[in-house]
């Protein structure tokens, strides 16, 4: 098998997404859901009812008296705390597989991606974009779940590719392709693919090194993505052996009007923002 | 040996030898450790972003954000525990910058141009530093003997 063919299997060998919270993000679409038809999805899963139950009693939401049944939970938190709930849980399991070929320290592709998610949904508020906040979170949570899977191959590969980077001057991802024959944003697309999310969401994940080759139609979505992990990756957070080897998108900024001072009060509202969400996923923000 | 984390927009100090403070991923954030080797005092701060103006309420809240509230602080906690300004060693570490990037996108560069204004103001000497790049930094600081190390991306520790 080529090397090529050994990542596409690779692929093929990524566990599905999990059932439970798909499906219960498709109710959750609809704009008026059955409660009662959401919990019979979700009380099939104990992990997540266990989870939910977890999070509607936290310190957080600061509520009188303990909430014990599913049901109670679910109408309690609404849709937008469920679908986040739902998609940061499945995500953490996703990307707390061991990957040795970008991780300095562990949980770090976790961390990046909540972070991306978190500075999206600022840059949207901010800039008052008219695009969905849950394809928003969607996209910006998954973005570089192709590393996942490519990360053993980074391994093996790393010092070819790290000799790219530092004197070859490429990107990382520039660098995974060349000596790869994939980067992490395309295989990454090709999951999405393979778990059926929507087409804006694949594009998305698949461009956000390289949102100009976003079809017209899905575009505003793959910029949103692409700036929130420039800046994100410029903080610093959850960056791993790429560093901060990850091209800027000038012309991002030009288009969405950003200057200087919008981008430093981007990050002070991404930091607030953060602290906040590391709060109730209990996950530490440093 | 026990590690106290510096947080992001976070700062320590620290008198106790048994401790290492460690502050992870600087990427444009800068890393500044001070240190008094007499009194053996440390301190460690993460800061975000150059000037507070962007925010006064942000700023009372959470000073160790801003280089230009953050610094002086940092300071003014390491005396406040018997450090001397005379005998402070003090390095610096971060500022990097994603790649190619106009320098809209550099707060690294205005994060590192603050912290040497403010220490030319204040007649600081800087006794060593790892600046700007597109690696990431991990500072860890010794209290009892004030050795800085950092991890760089995915290259071993040095020291600084
Ligand atoms: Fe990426
Ligand atoms: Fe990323």
């Amino acid at each position: 098998m080529s090397l090529m063919e050994e990542i596409i299997a690779a692929v093929d060998e990524m566990p599905p997404f999990p059932q439970v919270v798909q499906r219960a993000m498709q109710v959750l679409a609809e704009p008026e859901y059955e409660v009662s038809g959401l919990v019979d999805i979700l009380k099939v899963d104990q992990a997540v009812t266990a989870n939910i139950l977890k999070l509607c009693n936290s310190a957080y939401f600061g509520l009188p008296r303990k909430v014990s049944s599913l049901k109670e939970a679910v109408v309690y938190l609404g849709a937008t705390q469920l679908r986040q709930l739902l998609l940061s849980g499945a995500a953490s399991k996703i990307y707390e597989k061991p990957n040795e070929g970008y991780a300095v320290f562990a949980d770090e592709l976790w961390r990046h991606a909540l972070a991306t998610a978190v500075m999206a949904q600022v840059i949207r508020r901010h800039l008052r974009l008219e695009i969905d906040e849950n394809m928003i979170f969607t996209a910006a949570l998954l973005h570089d779940v192709g590393k996942v899977v490519l990360s053993a191959f980074v391994s093996d590969k790393y010092r070819v590719i790290e000799n790219l980077v530092e004197n070859g001057k490429r990107s990382f991802q520039e660098a995974e392709k060349e000596i790869l024959g994939f980067d992490h944003a395309e295989i990454g697309g090709k999951i999405a693919e393979k778990w059926d999310f929507p087409p804006a969401i694949i594009a998305a994940i698949a461009f956000h090194h390289e949102p100009f080759r976003s079809p017209k139609e899905f575009r505003l979505l793959a910029e949103l993505v692409a700036l929130a992990n420039n800046l994100v990756v410029m903080v610093g957070y959850g960056t791993g052996v790429d560093g901060l080897a990850c091209r800027g998108h000038d012309l991002l900024l030009k288009k969405m009007k950003l200057e200087e001072k919008d981008l430093e009060k981007l990050v002070l509202l991404f930091q607030t923002e953060m602290e906040k969400t590391c709060d109730i996923a209990g996950v530490g923000s440093g | 040996m026990s590690l106290v984390t510096v947080g992001i927009a976070d700062f320590k100090v620290s008198n106790n030898p048994e401790d290492t403070l460690v502050t992870y991923s600087l990427g444009s954030c800068i890393g500044l450790a001070v240190y008094d080797p007499e009194a053996k005092i440390g301190g460690m701060l993460h800061y975000m972003l150059p000037d507070s103006s962007i925010n006064q309420e942000k700023a009372e809240k959470n000073p160790a954000m801003f280089a230009n509230k953050g610094i002086p602080l940092l300071f003014k906690q390491c005396y406040k525990l018997g450090a001397d300004k005379k005998r402070m060693i003090i390095k610096v570490a971060g500022g990097s910058q994603i790649m190619d990037a106009a320098s809209t996108f550099n707060i690294g560069k205005r994060n590192y141009a603050i912290l040497r204004k403010i220490f030319w103001k204040n007649n600081v000497m800087v006794d060593g530093e790892d600046i700007g790049g597109n690696c990431n930094r991990t500072m860890y600081m010794q209290i009892d003997d004030g050795r800085i190390n950092l991890k760089i991306s995915k290259k071993g520790m040095v020291e600084l």
